[in-house]
């Protein structure tokens, strides 16, 4: 690498080289950014207090909000993991909620633990077997994963309104509420649920081999069947994980509101779900994955949200900002551009060595 | 991946001979013989030959079903009918063609649409001279383009995460710029959009109008554009999946056409923009969107492989035709209107397993 000779000077100068080429550099960078614009901008930003017995503030909101983006792109990560892409988490949300309010709607006695339970495993079932639908379209028929998906995202929306007849399915239950709106422990539901789920993948994918057969897949599927990954089941498994996590998203979005409004409920949440994955370093060519930067992904996209609530903008001009930090963290990290620095740093390093030679 | 390969393929007419050919003058009846002429067909034509078979299939459907004694379904009133309500879908489309046809995505064209009918709105309203209006219009859809052309050729960002970021952006924008309706009534305007040639008379009676004319010359200049010169060639040679280089190695200039297939897209969604201002006379904030994604699909459907390399812009335009036919029957049938997002996302299913079954066909 002729970045080498680059790197002769100090060794804590290779150390900060290293942090700052770190895939996670730039994200964790914008994160923080917004969180000390915030600060600034509103004293009690950093504040966390306790309220019978249970977390206050504008972080522990910022944390909650991050559940659905970070439960959708989990699933997504994995996804792009292996070279591909699911654009039917927003319809799967709807779809799951619309069957898990239409249950407890049905059920004689609505506001029990028990109907609130099986509403949750039928949304979450059908969120599997729309994951599963999506597998076997890109991993059994072959077709690429934007379009096997693409069918759902157009379809999915359609079916939630088949499944509510049309209407708005508004409910009342307590339990079911609670899934979205409660607490354990002091800290919200949603939050404990959406960092169970990610230790459960990050020990999963990174403890066993999962993970590198994902990323073997996703740089070159053929040469990893071929070495013995079982590339078909793998993928597949991944698409029913991304449909079920999809589900779950949707029932701890829907559940403070108790309404599955179809039409709306997710829509356009695939697209955040990708950003995130992507400002998490994940390229979406596939390979190498950050579930951690996932994270931070998630934490970016709530922060923008609140961010333009702080400085007392409408809150329409969002997706301008998600934009601006979209194209900032992508167009830092694009390795052109970095390419091109060294290659002026370089050339800066031999100039400037020719005048000590002269 | 497989798909693509077997889609590559396609070019190299004589290989297919060996396989094909002993099929179509092996004895048999009717069906083998129509085997025989499909493989002995330009194999190329292949998925733009299912786009019309669904369509003929459909239309017939429709004859079948809706013709009555004194009317047929089948008519210059539905064709005329189908260009003026999806003339805005058919641009959009279009310009959508191409950047798949170099293995893009262009997510940003719905929220483009709805960025230039506010700014089109907003300007009328100013009080700004209408022809100034349309031009800026149509350049605002053509900057969004050229940010995601450099985005995806400088920056080396993938096309999907650039037109997304470009999506956001504009859907910022239009919401900076108005989160009501705007009503468009400037008389000009007006005049343009109402602008039609009627023909025929009582049941049968069908017209041409501004947009269907316009969407219409586009579809001609793209067909001129990607089968006539240099850049079409181009276009077609940046979809072969190999980074350019063969594109390269011809001399042909690939950098620059990588950056004007966005152009073309965004200006694409520009026209897009004003022709949806002309049918629905406003701009409003919160139209276009998931536009993108019927304009994707009507692509796909037309017989144009998302992997790039393959595809027609004609069978854009059948495709188009396709969606719009399905809007037709479902309302004709009397279903509710989100059935037809469950039929659009069936046919789309049918399509792609079929161009599937195609393609390993073809290999085996």
């Amino acid at each position: 690498m002729t970045a080498s000779t680059g790197r002769s000077t100090a060794p804590r100068t290779s150390v900060l080289r290293d942090i700052a080429h770190h895939g996670l550099f730039w994200p964790v960078v914008a994160l923080v950014v917004l969180i000390l614009a915030c600060g600034l901008r509103s004293p009690g930003f950093l504040d966390i207090e306790m309220r019978d017995g249970h977390l206050f503030g504008q972080l522990v909101d910022i944390a909650r909000n991050s559940a659905t983006p970070l439960l959708l792109a989990l699933g997504m990560c994995l996804v792009i993991a292996t070279g591909g892409i699911d654009l039917s988490v927003g319809a799967v949300m709807a779809i799951s909620l619309a069957v898990a309010l239409e249950f407890i709607d049905s059920a004689a006695d609505g506001g029990t633990l028990g109907t609130a339970l099986m509403a949750l495993l039928l949304g979450l079932g059908v969120a599997l077997v729309v994951g599963t639908f999506n597998g076997f379209l890109v991993t059994v028929l072959g077709i690429q994963p934007f379009i096997a998906t693409l069918i759902l995202m157009i379809a999915g929306r359609g079916i939630a309104m088949l499944i509510t007849q049309g209407q708005i399915t508004t409910v009342t239950s307590d339990p079911f509420k609670s899934i979205g709106s409660g607490f354990i422990l002091g800290i919200p539901t949603p939050v404990v649920i959406a960092v169970g789920v990610f230790v459960l993948l990050s020990v999963v994918v990174r403890r066993t081999a999962l993970g590198m057969f994902l990323e073997s897949i996703g740089i070159n599927g053929e040469a990893s069947r071929l070495s013995g990954v079982k590339a078909r089941s793998t993928t597949w498994i991944v698409y029913v994980i991304a449909g079920g996590l999809a589900g779950l998203a949707g029932i701890v979005y829907g559940a403070p509101t108790m309404a599955a409004d179809a039409n709306n409920i997710g829509l356009m949440r695939e697209m955040d779900a990708i950003m995130v994955v992507v400002l998490g370093g994940t390229k979406l060519s596939g390979g190498r994955f950050y579930l951690g930067g996932v994270v931070v992904g998630a934490l970016i996209l709530s922060t923008i949200e609140r961010a333009v609530i702080i400085f007392h903008l409408p809150s329409e001009t969002t997706p301008l900002f998600k934009a601006i930090v979209l194209i900032a963290v992508t167009v830092a990290a694009s390795p052109r551009l970095r390419e091109s620095m060294q290659r002026r740093r370089v050339r800066a390093d031999l100039t400037s060595r020719a005048k000590v030679a002269a | 991946m497989a798909h693509t390969d077997t889609a590559r393929t396609t070019p190299s007419e004589p290989v297919s001979r060996p396989s094909s050919s002993p099929q179509g003058s092996a004895p048999g009846g009717p069906l083998a013989r129509v085997r025989g002429a499909v493989g002995r067909m330009d194999r190329r034509f292949l998925p733009i030959l299912g786009t019309l078979v669904t369509l003929v299939l459909m239309l017939v459907i429709g004859q079948a079903r809706y013709s009555t004694d004194s009317t047929n379904f089948i008519s210059m009133r539905l064709f005329s009918n189908l260009l003026v309500d999806n003339s805005y879908l058919l641009v959009l489309a279009i310009g959508m063609t191409f950047v798949i046809l170099t293995g893009g995505i262009d997510l940003s064209v719905g929220a483009v649409v709805a960025l230039v009918g506010l700014v089109i709105a907003q300007l009328l309203i100013a009080g700004a001279p209408l022809p100034l209006v349309l031009v800026v219009g149509v350049l605002v859809g053509t900057l969004c383009g050229l940010v995601i052309g450099i985005l995806v050729q400088v920056f080396d960002i993938q096309p999907f995460i650039a037109s997304l970021a470009v999506m956001f952006l504009a859907r910022g924008l239009a919401n900076v710029v108005s989160v009501q309706s705007l009503g468009i009534t400037d008389e000009g305007f007006a005049t343009i959009a109402g602008w039609g040639l009627q023909f025929g008379e009582g049941s049968g009676l069908w017209r041409i109008n501004s947009s269907m004319l316009i969407a219409l010359v586009m579809l001609a200049i793209a067909f001129y554009l990607l089968h006539y010169t240099r850049f079409g060639r181009t276009v077609y040679g940046l979809g072969a999946g190999d980074d350019g280089s063969a594109v390269k190695l011809m001399g042909l200039n690939g950098p620059r056409t990588r950056v004007l297939v966005y152009v073309i897209s965004g200006t694409c969604a520009g026209i897009a923009g004003v022709l949806f201002a002309f049918y629905t006379r406003s701009g409003f904030n919160l139209t276009g969107i998931g536009m993108e994604l019927d304009a994707i699909a009507a692509v796909v459907i037309g017989g144009t492989l998302l992997a790039g390399g393959v595809g027609f812009v004609l069978g854009t335009g059948a495709g188009v035709l396709v969606y719009g036919l399905i809007q037709v029957l479902i309302a004709r049938e009397g279903l509710d209107s989100w059935w037809t997002r469950v039929f659009i996302g069936v046919v789309l299913l049918v399509f792609v397993v079929l161009q599937r079954v195609i393609s390993v066909r073809r290999r085996s």
